[in-house]
């Protein structure tokens, strides 16, 4: 499994490596080629200035300058400036007559003066082959010599054409030498461009697969892994911690599901055992007479059964954050007297009696249906566990917009035991007869709607809860 | 009267089928959606009974297309969940009517005669004065009689003896009576509605009269109207 990931990340930065370098490489190839036309371009551009600017020098010069001077004066010229044209050291030919040439013929085209490389038969035979505008350079190729020559023409008055000749040697090996510039170091970057693109996205592709292995690592039996922290706060330190985190819910989902399953099967047991007694007492009963009573039980023990599962899967869910409500807007004034209404006989006939103090008018967003069963709650743990000749006080009062319900009462208190862990689930005092969920419920109820909820023993005696609603 | 009921449990679909054919009604059963559609398409019914999980979809969707294939009978959902979703609360506004299951059959049974009369707008809703045997009640006055005798009752004792009155000869639960003379759907664990009926009792028969209010053990109450 590892060594298929690997792979799988080695050909992945390689592509990416690959891509990325070889849209570099045509990149910078056209702006070298470019780069190339332009300066070839300006090249030649400068010598033709020059031949043409020289050529009109030199002819002016040839009109006016009497023959025998003429010539030492043109050849003094000549080298002159084409030892300037050529910058020393580019070429190993170091007479400058070598490169740059003057010829001047007649009208009939025979050579009068030269001044220039040897052959120069050859020169006047291929040079006056070709046509030429006045003043507009040509390239000539000339036999036994390597580069072409720049070649620029001009007709005097007495008829006679004076040529004016540069070798392209020295242009040509700008190029050459720009070229083989140019191609070590687009190598160079291209190579180094490769090299760096691979090594980061192999890198990143690691940690990415870092993040693939731990979740293929997770299973049935192991939720346990996590992805090791990256510093930083990159796409990839993102997703580690995301996925950590996502980790981490899914873990304490299963976790919660298990307990849930667990209490669950812990609540339901006990009753079913209980209603499957009652029938097969009904079974076993002889007499018509007696089949009714242990059905009726077992009837009155499903509807406990029914109402302790949903109190349970509530405390559950809630307990997980994911109570289902929907919520309304509740006059707690008429639901708080309805409710003690509904319970004051029962609480009467065990001689419980109730006060109820209720500030008017306070509204608050709930559940009708929880808020009715948290209260109903509250007074059922009044009837069961209070003794004989209590008061159970009920206060609700607004302040500071948050809505405070305590309960109070003067029986013998929590038992030591549960002191503690009121809220829990299933923690009940040993003298108890419920299933340990009244209190794990209001608790429930109570931080499903975004309240608090308090209990502990009165230094008077007898317990207190203070319940507080945001309203 | 028809009723289509669509429930995919084989044993509780039996026993509503029983349950309703006693009861004097005509179940037309289905159990799938697809079912309920084309039995929906065939037979016009008064009335209906559609559980929320069903095997081939959601019965809140199969209600929905009920409706909008001209199904206008009233329906009464069931539905196995604890908490009642706001689609269904939209629908009882829209004149339906949910039950939780685990329910009492005769709770069913009431919900359903309440849906079917409201739906046929039976005025039994506006008579000022119910009558069982020689019990009165006068709904303008709030006065409860015994033949002649006045019964001295709390504001919340007549609205409960007024509820018997109108379910009188049927079985009533202790959450229909939580439900609609509280207005709480709650399952007290303790004994809260029986000392309120026992109290209520205890005024009816104060001079020796006829027990009325019978309690079925287990299930509920009956006021005799016979």
């Amino acid at each position: 499994m590892s060594s298929r990931t690997n792979e799988r990340g080695v050909t992945a930065a390689w592509r990416i490596a690959l891509g990325s370098t070889l849209v570099f490489a045509l990149g910078t190839m056209i702006a070298f080629l470019l780069l190339h036309e332009f300066v070839s371009r300006e090249i030649q551009r400068r010598s033709d200035a020059w031949l043409t600017g020289e050529v009109s020098v030199l002819s002016d010069v040839a009109e006016r300058t009497p023959r025998g001077a003429l010539y030492d004066r043109i050849v003094d010229e000549v080298a002159q400036l084409a030892t300037k044209e050529i910058p020393a050291g580019i070429s190993s030919v170091s007479d400058p007559t070598q490169a740059v040439f003057f010829m001047e013929t007649d009208a009939n085209d025979s050579l009068k003066l030269w001044v220039g490389p040897s052959d120069s038969a050859v020169f006047t035979r291929i040079i006056t082959r070709n046509r030429f505008k006045p003043e507009i350079p040509i390239n000539v190729a000339i036999a036994g010599h390597e580069n072409p020559y720049r070649v620029v023409q001009f007709v005097a008055n007495d008829g006679n054409v004076i040529y004016l000749g540069m070798s392209e040697r020295n242009d040509h090996q700008v190029l050459v030498r720009m070229r083989g510039y140019f191609l070590m170091i687009f190598v160079a970057i291209v190579l180094l461009g490769f090299a760096i693109t691979f090594v980061s996205s192999r890198q990143l592709l690691r940690r990415v697969q870092r993040v693939t292995e731990t979740a293929a690592q997770i299973d049935q039996d192991n939720l346990q892994s996590r992805v090791p922290a990256i510093d930083g706060n990159d796409e990839v330190a993102q997703l580690t911690a995301t996925m950590n985190r996502m980790l981490d819910r899914i873990s304490r989902t299963v976790e919660q599901l298990h307990s849930m399953s667990d209490a669950l099967a812990h609540d339901l047991r006990s009753p079913i055992t209980a209603v499957r007694g009652r029938l097969e007492q009904a079974l076993m009963a002889d007499e018509p007479g007696r089949i009714k009573e242990p059905i009726a039980a077992a009837v009155e023990e499903l509807d406990q059964l029914a109402n302790l599962l949903t109190t349970s899967l509530d405390v559950a869910e809630a307990r997980a954050g994911a109570l289902r409500m929907h919520r309304t807007r509740l006059g707690l004034n008429q639901l708080v007297h309805s409710i003690v209404e509904l319970y004051e006989p029962s609480l009467h006939e065990r001689a419980i009696s109730v006060r109820l103090q209720c500030e008017e008018g306070i509204e608050i967003e709930a559940d009708a249906g929880l808020f009715h069963r948290m209260l109903a709650n509250i007074l059922n743990n009044a009837m069961r566990h209070l003794p004989p000749g209590s008061t159970v006080s009920l206060t609700l009062r607004r302040d500071d917009g948050m809505m405070w319900m305590t309960v109070e009462d003067n029986g013998p208190g929590f038992p030591p035991e549960v002191c503690a862990r009121l809220f829990e689930k299933h923690v009940k005092g040993r003298s108890s007869t419920g299933h340990g969920l009244g209190l794990a419920f209001l608790h429930a109820v109570t931080v499903a709607h975004g309240g608090t909820i308090e209990g502990r023993n009165r230094t008077s005696g007898g317990t207190q809860l203070i319940l507080r609603f945001p309203c | 009267m028809r009723v289509l009921v669509v429930e995919d449990d084989a044993a509780n679909r039996e026993f509503l089928r029983r349950s309703l054919a006693e009861s004097g009604y005509e179940p037309v059963m289905a159990a799938t959606a697809r079912e309920a559609k084309l039995a929906a398409e065939t037979t016009p019914c008064d009335c209906g009974i559609v559980d929320l999980m069903l095997p081939d979809g959601d019965g809140i969707g199969l209600i929905r297309d009920l409706k909008e294939s001209g199904f206008s009978a009233p329906i009464l959902i069931l539905s196995a969940k604890r908490s009642v979703d706001e689609r269904v609360l939209g629908l009882r506004t829209g004149g339906d009517d949910y039950l939780t299951k685990p329910y009492a059959i005769a709770e069913l049974m009431a919900r359903l005669e309440n849906l079917v009369r409201r739906a046929e707008s039976i005025p039994a809703e506006q008579r000022t004065v119910l009558r069982v045997q020689d019990l009165t009640l006068d709904l303008l006055r709030r006065e409860a009689r015994r033949g002649e005798q006045v019964l001295e009752l709390t504001t919340r004792e007549f609205s409960l003896l007024e509820f018997l009155c109108r379910n009188a000869g049927r079985m009533v639960t202790r959450s229909m009576i939580l439900d609609k003379v509280w207005g709480m759907r709650i399952d007290p664990e303790t004994n809260v509605v029986d000392v309120h009926i026992y109290r209520l009792r205890n005024k009816m028969e104060r001079h020796g009269e006829q027990p009325m209010l019978k309690t079925i053990r287990g299930m509920g109450y009956v006021l005799k109207d016979k």
